[in-house]
């Protein structure tokens, strides 16, 4: 077991006094087994990005706060597994990058300009591991290729003088070349092209299995999730809806919103025929729907009863299946 | 939906659009750029003609020659048989064909209230007057679904949803007879974009319009479109209609951007990754530059030596139109 997540909350404050404030990951549990990938889907505003960020104790400080919950990841060396949220931020950037690092979804932007890519890759080597430079220069080098970028001839380039496709690699060379064993991926295909998105999805998958990774992948396309990952979580106003195994959970859906996620996309539900009208989740993700006790989809949903009015609990399914949901019979 | 070859709307005859990079002071012209190049093709009344392509494919350049928001280098673009040339300021052909941009949190104006961004198309084309503007507007946002009490917002007040509706209530306040659709909802939500697709899917039924959807998305392309045109490298690759591109398309190319779509059956990444995929292991190679030759020679599966000299030229293939000297048959 390489991530497991218990009962994690985040807090979000909504003024200065910090006495506002609601939950943009509620009670939130998960485990990502070695080298499996965990797809989180949902609208964005979600919090889908937030619960990245907090795995990296990233979540933006005097505003959000970790409130209980553990994030436990095993270290390599030794059989104990280390919280991140008890570390101390002094220690928190001997994790970083070392234990679980992350893509973000913009390459344009997570790069640094104004220095060589191969630079910024050996820092990253050199922040962690004592030795010699050029030891650093011939690992960076080789994680480019692995990535498929020629690795002598780009070291020395700027960031402006690669596609974005290449940059995104870039950025999966750096996250990986200190081979962590969890990797926080953040819709890191949304600014590609359909081809290029594909190249990266590839080489994430490729990372897997050689390197026996476990991911974390966060999207809000659904057909993405189905093609790369082995399990989906249905994140909805800062609640899981819905978990289980990819393939069950997009053919046979079965919390309304993982439905009503299914048939708004084309293609993708089985009755789909072309230039039928979609399905249209009605109005849309509201502050208000993250304090509320009852469940946190009831205003939008099309199955809702009075027994939505309560808080509604993760109930099991079948084995590995939860969903938070009342009505399903 | 096709009425037959009398009622084109568009038609494109060997357009190009070259851009010259300087390569120094004295041999500049050397350095040429075919975004656009020869491409022709026709698009009937009430299709909705796709064109697909990655980044960089001239997709973008195309809707801006069909705008006329840049000049062209050669040919012609004739509108229902008329020459197309916006240098005659022929104001009732501006009317005719509108588009709606891509971004919609960069195409509208951010001081002008939404009734002014609305109505303007509609007053400088004199289709109606400025007092009646208000009114006017609200007719236009009621079409595209949204409420009355918006005119008076500024955009940064709206959502990404709702800004592009707005983009294409402004579009259509002229009553447009062709709409050009840049991607117009790769920048939004899912659930938005499905309310966006159905809104475009039920404008086009009810006001007879005609559209050439331009996207990246090929599951977009199966929803909505009736012929698709791909495109690579300034070029032309295939036009042919939806369902039978879906069922085998004929080019190397459009073969490879097919099989790129991840709705089609699930867990088949590293399968690109391992079967000796040439999009994979050519990474760093792309558009063929040099002059002669087919363009998509580079990454091609089947090539041949006749591809490296000789251009191959877009011929038709039954309701096919294929450019390549070894397409795939139908039956492959």
């Amino acid at each position: 077991m390489s991530l497991i997540i218990d009962d994690l909350t985040v807090k979000l404050y909504t003024d200065f006094k910090k006495k506002e404030f609601f939950n943009v990951a509620d009670s939130v549990s998960f485990t990502i087994q070695n080298g499996e990938i965990m797809a989180v889907v949902g609208e964005s505003g979600s919090g889908k990005s937030f619960l990245g960020l907090s795995l990296m104790r990233l979540n933006p400080p005097y505003i959000s706060e970790i409130s209980s919950g553990s994030i436990l990841i095993s270290d390599s060396g030794s059989s104990e597994k280390i919280d991140i949220v008890k570390l101390k931020e002094n220690q928190l950037s001997g994790v970083r990058g070392r234990l679980i690092s992350m893509i973000f979804q913009d390459p344009n932007v997570s790069l640094n300009p104004v220095i060589k890519i191969g630079d910024q890759i050996v820092e990253a080597i050199l922040a962690h591991k004592k030795m010699k430079k050029k030891d650093a220069c011939d690992i960076a080098i080789h994680y480019l290729e692995l990535m498929r970028i020629d690795g002598k001839a780009r070291f020395n380039s700027y960031p402006h003088e690669l596609s974005g496709g290449m940059r995104q690699r870039v950025m999966i060379a750096m996250a990986m070349v200190l081979e962590p064993a969890v990797l926080v991926a953040d819709e890191p295909t949304t600014a590609l092209d359909v081809k290029t998105s594909l190249q990266v999805l590839a080489l994430i998958e490729k990372m897997r299995f050689e390197k026996n990774v476990s991911v974390l992948f966060i999207t809000h396309d659904l057909s993405i999730a189905r093609n790369i990952s082995d399990k989906t979580i249905v994140f909805y106003a800062g609640q899981i809806m819905e978990y289980g195994l990819t393939e069950d959970i997009i053919t046979n859906p079965a919390h309304p919103y993982s439905i009503s996620l299914t048939k708004s996309v084309p293609g993708l539900s089985r009755d789909y025929a072309p230039r039928e009208r979609l399905f249209v989740i009605p109005g849309s993700l509201s502050q208000s729907d993250f304090k509320s006790g009852k469940c946190r989809f009831y205003n939008r949903c099309f199955k809702k009863t009075e027994r939505c009015l309560t808080e509604i609990p993760l109930l099991k399914l079948s084995s590995g299946r939860f969903a938070r949901c009342v009505n399903i019979q | 939906m096709n009425n037959g070859k009398d009622s084109e709307v568009l038609s494109i005859n060997k357009l190009s659009k070259h851009y010259y990079g300087y390569g120094s002071l004295f041999n500049f012209k050397k350095n040429i750029i075919k975004a656009v190049d020869n491409v022709s093709f026709k698009v009937y009344k009430g299709d909705i003609f796709s064109i697909v392509g990655e980044t960089g494919c001239g997709k973008s350049t195309l809707s801006k020659l069909i705008l006329g928001l840049t000049s062209r280098s050669s040919g012609e673009i004739f509108y229902q048989g008329n020459i197309l040339n916006y240098n005659l300021r022929k104001s009732d052909l501006r009317k005719k064909i509108q588009i709606v941009f891509q971004d919609p949190y960069s195409s509208l104006n951010p001081k002008k209230k939404i009734y002014k961004i609305v109505s303007l198309p509609a007053i400088k084309n004199k289709t109606i007057k400025k007092k009646d503007a208000l009114q006017y507007s609200m007719q236009m946002l009621k079409k595209v679904g949204l409420d009355e009490n918006y005119v008076f917002k500024f955009p940064h007040e709206l959502s990404g949803g709702q800004r592009q509706r707005i983009s294409i209530a402004r579009s259509l306040s002229v009553n447009p007879e062709l709409l050009v659709l840049d991607e117009p909802v790769s920048a939004l939500d899912v659930s938005v974009s499905a309310q966006l697709l159905n809104l475009l899917l039920d404008l086009h039924e009810k006001n007879n319009l005609t559209y050439i959807f331009i996207t990246h998305d090929l599951r977009l392309v199966r929803h909505m479109a009736d012929k698709v045109c791909v495109m690579y490298g300034g070029k032309i690759m295939e036009i042919s209609p939806v369902d039978k591109f879906f069922n085998g398309p004929l080019h190397p190319y459009s073969r490879v951007l097919l099989e790129s779509i991840l709705a089609y059956g699930p867990k088949n990444i590293l399968q690109f990754a391992d079967a000796g995929n040439i999009s994979l292991n050519n990474i760093n190679t792309g558009i063929k530059k040099n002059s002669s030759g087919c363009v998509y020679y580079n990454l091609c599966s089947r090539r041949e030596v006749q591809c490296i000299n000789n251009e191959p030229e877009l011929k038709e293939n039954g309701d096919v139109q294929v450019n390549c000297f070894f397409p795939y048959y139908s039956s492959e």
